[in-house]
């Protein structure tokens, strides 16, 4: 019993920082059709902004609250000077997010000395679970997933201003015709989705410490949650890195489960654990081309 | 050490930053591209040209960047004390900047242009693997490579002056299976460096009554490990020998902590942890883990502890620390071996000459003791010491003298 809880504490956990950072992703790519390839740096930022309050020996909880601000002011400034004129140029504008990416990401890295600095999280006591201790820190990241997923939902589905991002991405001309703003909205979109990066960056820093690499690590498979979950939709992804985050941690244990006396473990690799979640993704993707979700709410 | 990270070129970002910080230290950029150190005075016969290939640059440089400042400290520290055999050392700086194919190029030029008389560096064993090629076969020049790394390094011309998975083990594992840790898990980055380490070191465990229960190998950005803390504890492991590197060893250390593998008493050995690994790990997880190296800054060592005076003195903005898990003492080794061959050859700089009296050398004045190249290895014994992280810090627990590296004995 207490396996199973760990187990399903476990892929829980892990599935949501994968939705953290697919969440950002999702409503930038899904809302407005831009692949963001600097949405890693996005993290990386989040998880920079914590840092430096550690560094001045301020409280990092502070440090967490600011970030997502800070990313999103960030992101906005990125919006106004180089997204904002490449909308009509999907491939030119994607190509551009990689190169601020890079810039962002070395220059954090000369910033750190290109060192790995461990962050405490704020609570270190562990909590029970069914009678089994279970990481405090990383339930508050399950439980802060599951409100800013179901926040986001509701904000773009059920608010005048979600609607209004809505439209100024479905039909822009209309949306200028009845006088929305697009410009304002894209910025804020682009800035909201940065908002999104960095709080995820701030909250699992301390699972995995700061360095330059830190959101390229998740780029990857983030962009597989996408591919896997339906990009254009904004339940799509979602449910993409929930699986692929389950997957990360779920064929790691299936390794160590006794079938008929035999363990897969003693003859297949970890490595070989990490491959099949692609392998898996592929397949899905082969017989749903256009992912788990094609018609969402959103 | 085989550190796999993505390799990078030489951004104009990270050129100007480092061109600064040369020029700043008295450096004059080279017609070959990289760097020379002129010494304060001149002999007739022309200076020994040292060349030094390490990582200024890239995820590397937190390694390179100490092992280069050790050089000039031990370059000027010889200078000052009148030179080898008369001449004084010239360094000559190539970077390396943690990408293979940088370095194959910047070496060439060190070697052909700069014509070095020996070469130090590289830190990862596949840039050791990269440039020993274009030094050693091609360049004609002779090779010491600095860092602890798996062994099975034979190359003729190429000494390695790093601790090797032998001397790391030799005291250490005894030490663990006698403070009743018996039941072991060795999990470890997927490359060859810790299959090696792993490779040796269960072997040991099992020769000395210790037991493997666990020995598996990780892609180095694995960043999830519930299963692995999972067996480990339901498996009832009572020390975990980690040979997972960055970034997935915070990830790893962190669920091992969590799951209270320390709280019940297990115990966890990091044999490439030194004062760095303070960064990266938080106080409560790095308390207590065990570490073998040839230096700890808390050593009884006067020679060490001047050295570390001398360092500060030298950089006192040093954003790295002189510590052992950097290679930093390696290339310290590496130039008093360099050193006392040529004294013992007469001023011959000749590979051939220098390589025959560097056989079975010895020299008594390195960080944590002396150390004496082992006839027909090209590798060296040395003091290796057995410690525990307390406090940021490394109490030192036990001490093995002149250990030996137990490597290329065939050859």
């Amino acid at each position: 019993m207490e396996v199973v809880i760990k187990l399903l504490f476990d892929i829980l956990a892990f599935s949501s920082i994968m939705v953290l950072v697919v969440l950002g992703l999702a409503v930038i790519a899904s809302m407005m059709g831009i692949f963001n390839l600097g949405h890693g740096e996005f993290v990386l930022m989040g998880a920079y902004v914590v840092f430096v309050f550690k560094q001045l020996g301020l409280p990092i909880w502070i440090g967490m609250t600011v970030a997502p601000f800070a990313v999103a002011a960030l992101g906005a400034a990125i919006e106004v000077t180089f997204i904002r004129r490449l909308y009509e140029a999907p491939i030119t504008a994607m190509l551009s997010t990689f190169a601020i990416g890079l810039t962002i990401r070395e220059i954090v890295r000369v910033l750190i000395h290109g060192q790995y600095y461990a962050i405490e999280e704020p609570v270190t006591t562990p909590i029970a679970l069914f009678g089994v201790d279970v990481s405090a820190w990383r339930a508050i990241i399950i439980l802060l997933t599951v409100m800013l997923m179901t926040g986001c939902f509701l904000f773009l589905t059920r608010t005048s201003f979600g609607l209004q991002i809505r439209g100024a991405l479905e039909n822009p001309s209309l949306a200028r015709g009845c006088g929305v703003s697009t410009s304002r909205i894209y910025a804020f979109t682009f800035a909201f989705g940065a908002a999104l990066a960095g709080l995820a960056g701030a909250l699992m820093v301390p699972l995995f410490s700061l360095s330059a690499d830190l959101g390229v690590h998740f780029l990857v498979q983030a962009f597989l949650s996408v591919m896997l979950g339906g990009v254009g939709t904004f339940e799509g992804p979602i449910l993409g890195s929930a699986v692929v985050g389950a997957m990360v941690p779920g064929f790691q244990w299936l390794r160590e489960i006794p079938l008929f006396g035999f363990t897969i473990g003693d003859v297949v690799q970890p490595i070989v654990a990490e491959v099949l979640v692609f392998i898996v993704a592929l397949v899905i993707v082969k017989f749903r081309p256009s992912g788990l979700l094609t018609k969402g709410r959103i | 050490m085989a550190d796999v990270t993505a390799a990078r070129g030489i951004t104009r970002r990270r050129f100007l930053a480092g061109s600064t910080a040369l020029a700043a230290a008295g450096w004059v950029s080279g017609s070959s591209g990289g760097w020379m150190l002129e010494p304060a005075w001149a002999a007739d016969s022309g200076p020994i040209k040292f060349g030094i290939a390490t990582d200024m640059t890239g995820p590397i440089a937190p390694a390179g960047i100490p092992t280069w400042q050790v050089m000039q400290l031990a370059a000027k520290k010889i200078n000052d004390a009148g030179g080898v055999a008369g001449r004084p050392i010239k360094l000559f700086l190539v970077d390396t900047a943690s990408d293979e194919k940088v370095a194959v190029g910047n070496v060439t030029q060190l070697i052909e242009q700069s014509r070095a008389d020996v070469v130090m560096g590289g830190i990862t064993s596949s840039m050791r693997a990269a440039i020993k090629n274009p030094i050693v076969n091609r360049g004609k020049t002779l090779y010491m490579y600095p860092q602890l790394y798996e062994g099975q390094e034979c190359t003729p011309y190429l000494f390695c002056t790093g601790p090797t998975p032998a001397q790391q083990c030799a005291k250490l594992i005894p030490y663990l299976i006698s403070n009743g840790h018996k039941r072991f898990a060795l999990p470890g980055g997927n490359f060859l460096w810790p299959q090696l380490l792993i490779k040796y070191a269960s072997n040991l465990i099992e020769t000395r009554g210790g037991e493997v229960v666990l020995k598996e190998f990780y892609p180095l950005d694995q960043l999830e490990y519930s299963a692995t803390v999972a067996k480990i504890k339901s498996e009832k492991v009572d020390c975990v020998f980690n040979m997972i590197i960055p970034p997935g060893l915070q990830a790893f250390s962190k669920q091992l902590y969590e799951s209270g593998f320390q709280k019940n008493g297990g115990v966890v050995t990091c044999v490439f942890f030194d004062e760095n690994s303070a960064t990266y790990l938080p106080d409560r997880e790095l308390q207590g883990i065990y570490s073998c190296l040839d230096y700890y800054k808390s050593v009884e060592d006067p020679v060490g502890a001047q050295l570390q005076k001398e360092f500060r003195e030298m950089f006192p903005s040093a954003q790295y620390q002189f510590t052992a898990g950097t290679g930093a003492t390696g290339a310290y080794r590496a130039m008093k071996f360099y050193q006392a061959a040529v004294l013992k050859t007469g001023g011959d700089l000749r590979r051939e000459a220098v390589a025959a009296a560097m056989d079975g050398i010895e020299i008594t004045e390195a960080p944590g003791g002396g150390a004496k190249m082992i006839a027909g290895t090209r590798h060296c014994a040395m003091n290796m010491y057995v410690a525990a992280a307390e406090n940021k810090s490394y109490k030192i627990l036990d001490k093995a003298e002149m250990v030996d590296p137990e490597e290329c004995r065939t050859k």
